[in-house]
C-alpha cells in the first residue's frame, strides 16, 4: 500500500442487493403450526405461498396465487389432499397440479403451478428452494437432532420475528467474535470458524462477564459456555449450546434459523431443546427452556438494533483480530450461484482460529473497570 | 453479489504454501500472530489428511506443526512480527 492510499478517506461500498434467494432448504418452522388442516399464507422468496396439510397428511407449500384468475389459495379452504381456490373452487394438488374443476368438464392443458420440495423431520417443515427449479441433491440435508425424539429432552420452544433487513447481515454473525461481547454482554475466549461444503461452523468458548453475572434462582452462577454452532445450507443453524455451572454441565440444541421474506426483510426463528439432568428433573427442564429462549430473544433483539441503523457495507475493514468476513462471504456466494457454476474456492474447507490473546485483555480490564465504577458508586456488583 | 478480496492479505501478509510433513497436503497458509492461524485447505490436501476423517471440527495437529514450524524456518512470515 502507497502513502496515497494509506492517507485516503476509505469509502463503504455496497452493490445493489441481489433479486435473487438463495438455493436450499429453509425451515418454515414447527410443522405442528401448519398441520391444522387449513392453508397458510408464508411470505418468502419474494412471493406468497399457502402451506397446507392435505387429508393424506402431506404438507405442501404451493405459489399462493390461483393460475386461473390469480385467487389466493391460501385464503381458500382444504378438500381432501387438496387446495380449494376461494374465487372458483379450482382444486389444487400438493405436486402443484390442477386435480378437478368442478363446474368444469376437464382441466385445462398448463394447469401446473410451482410446488416446492418439502421435508418434514425433527417436528419442523423445511422448503427447498432453487430458482433454477432443481430437486434437493441427495448430498445437501439436514442432520437430524436426536434430542428431539427423546424423552430425555424437552420439547421445542420456537419463537419468529420479522427483521427489517437483508438477511445476510444475520450470516455476518457466525464470523463475528467481537460482537458477542459489545452486543451481547457475552466475553468470548476461544473463536474458530471452518467452512467446507454447504456448511459454516463456528467454534466459541466464553466465560461469564463479572459484571453481567447473576446466580439464577437455584443459586447457581454459570461460569462460562461452549458453543458448536453450524450453519447447514444458507438458514439453518444448529448449536450445541452447553452451559458451564460449578460441578454440573447444562446441554441444550438451539436453532437460529430464517428464510427470506424479500430482498429487504427476512423471518427471523429461534428453537431450544433442553436435556433433562440430575439438577434439571421435571418441570425444571421447562423452566430453564423458557429462559434460554427468553435469553435468545434478547440477543436477536440486541442484534435487530444495530441493523436498524446500520449500512450495508460490501467492504467491511477488518483488524487482525476480526473473523474471516470475506470469506464466510465467499462461502456463502455459492447459495447464490447456478449450481453449474459454484467454483472451489466457495466450498472448500477454510479454517480461521482468532488469536484471542489482546480481546480477553481489553475485555477483562474493561469488565474490572465496571465493577470498580459500580463499587464507588455504591451499587451492588 | 461480487467475491471480494480480504484486504488483510493484500495490505499485510498473503496466505503462503505449506506443505504437511505426514501426509504430504499442500495448504495455504498465513499467521497474523503465534496464535492466529488461517488455512484454505486444497481438494488434494483434504483427501490425504487421515486426521480429517476423524473431526471435521479439529485442526489437524500435523499440519498445525508443519505451519508452526514453517514460520520457525523463516518460510512463513507472522504480521506481527
Amino acid at each position: 500500500m502507497t502513502a496515497a492510499e494509506s492517507d485516503a478517506i476509505r469509502v463503504i461500498e455496497a452493490e445493489a442487493i441481489p433479486a435473487r434467494f438463495a438455493r436450499g432448504w429453509h425451515c418454515l418452522g414447527p410443522a405442528e403450526k401448519f398441520s391444522d388442516g387449513r392453508p397458510h399464507t408464508v411470505n418468502a422468496f419474494g412471493q406468497k405461498l399457502v402451506v397446507f396439510r392435505g387429508a393424506n397428511g402431506n404438507l405442501n407449500v404451493l405459489d399462493a396465487y390461483c393460475r386461473h384468475m390469480g385467487g389466493d389459495l391460501s385464503q381458500g379452504t382444504v378438500k381432501g389432499d387438496e387446495i380449494a381456490c376461494p374465487f372458483h373452487d379450482w382444486r389444487w394438488g400438493g405436486d402443484g397440479r390442477c386435480k378437478k374443476i368442478p363446474y368444469s368438464r376437464r382441466v385445462p392443458l398448463r394447469a401446473r403451478t410451482a410446488a416446492w420440495p418439502t421435508l418434514l423431520q425433527d417436528e419442523l417443515l423445511f422448503v427447498w428452494n432453487d430458482p433454477e427449479g432443481n430437486p434437493p441433491p441427495a448430498d445437501v440435508t439436514i442432520p437430524r437432532i436426536e434430542g428431539v425424539t427423546s424423552d430425555e429432552w424437552t420439547d421445542w420452544l420456537w419463537t419468529e420475528t420479522v427483521v427489517h433487513t437483508n438477511c445476510r447481515e444475520v450470516i455476518d454473525n457466525v464470523v463475528d467474535m467481537a460482537h458477542f461481547f459489545y452486543i451481547h454482554h457475552s466475553f468470548p475466549t476461544y473463536f474458530k470458524n471452518i467452512f467446507e461444503g454447504h456448511t459454516a461452523t463456528q467454534i466459541m468458548k466464553g466465560k461469564t462477564r463479572p459484571d453481567i453475572a447473576r446466580p439464577d434462582a437455584e443459586g447457581n452462577t454459570m461460569l462460562g459456555n461452549t458453543s458448536v454452532a453450524t450453519y447447514h445450507g444458507p438458514a439453518f443453524m444448529v448449536d450445541e449450546l452447553t452451559y458451564h455451572y460449578q460441578g454440573f454441565d447444562l446441554e441444550s440444541v438451539l436453532i437460529n434459523s430464517h428464510y427470506p421474506i424479500d430482498e429487504h426483510s427476512f423471518s427471523l426463528h429461534s428453537g431450544i431443546i433442553v436435556r433433562r439432568s440430575e439438577q434439571l428433573k421435571g418441570p425444571a427442564a421447562e423452566v430453564t427452556a423458557r429462559k434460554l429462549s427468553g435469553f435468545i430473544q434478547r440477543g436477536f433483539e440486541q442484534d435487530i438494533a444495530v441493523w436498524r441503523t446500520k449500512t450495508r457495507i460490501d467492504n467491511p475493514l477488518l483488524c487482525e483480530e476480526d473473523g474471516p468476513v470475506y470469506q464466510l462471504r465467499r462461502w456463502y456466494e455459492q447459495f447464490y450461484t447456478d449450481a453449474a457454476e459454484v467454483t472451489p474456492e466457495m466450498t472448500g474447507r477454510f479454517e480461521y482460529e482468532i488469536d484471542t490473546t489482546r480481546p480477553v485483555e481489553a475485555w477483562t480490564r474493561e469488565t474490572e473497570e465496571n465493577l470498580a465504577r459500580r463499587a464507588a458508586e455504591g451499587q451492588p456488583a | 453479489m461480487t467475491v471480494r478480496q480480504d484486504d488483510r492479505l493484500t495490505d499485510g501478509m498473503p496466505m503462503r504454501p505449506v506443505r504437511c510433513r505426514r501426509c504430504d497436503g499442500l495448504v495455504l497458509a498465513r499467521k497474523s500472530s503465534w496464535e492466529q492461524t488461517s488455512i484454505q485447505w486444497t481438494e488434494e490436501a483434504m483427501a490425504a489428511c487421515p486426521s480429517l476423517a476423524d473431526d471435521r471440527h479439529a485442526t489437524c495437529p500435523a499440519l498445525l506443526s508443519a505451519i508452526r514450524e514453517a514460520v520457525l524456518n523463516g518460510e512463513l512470515k507472522i504480521v506481527d512480527a
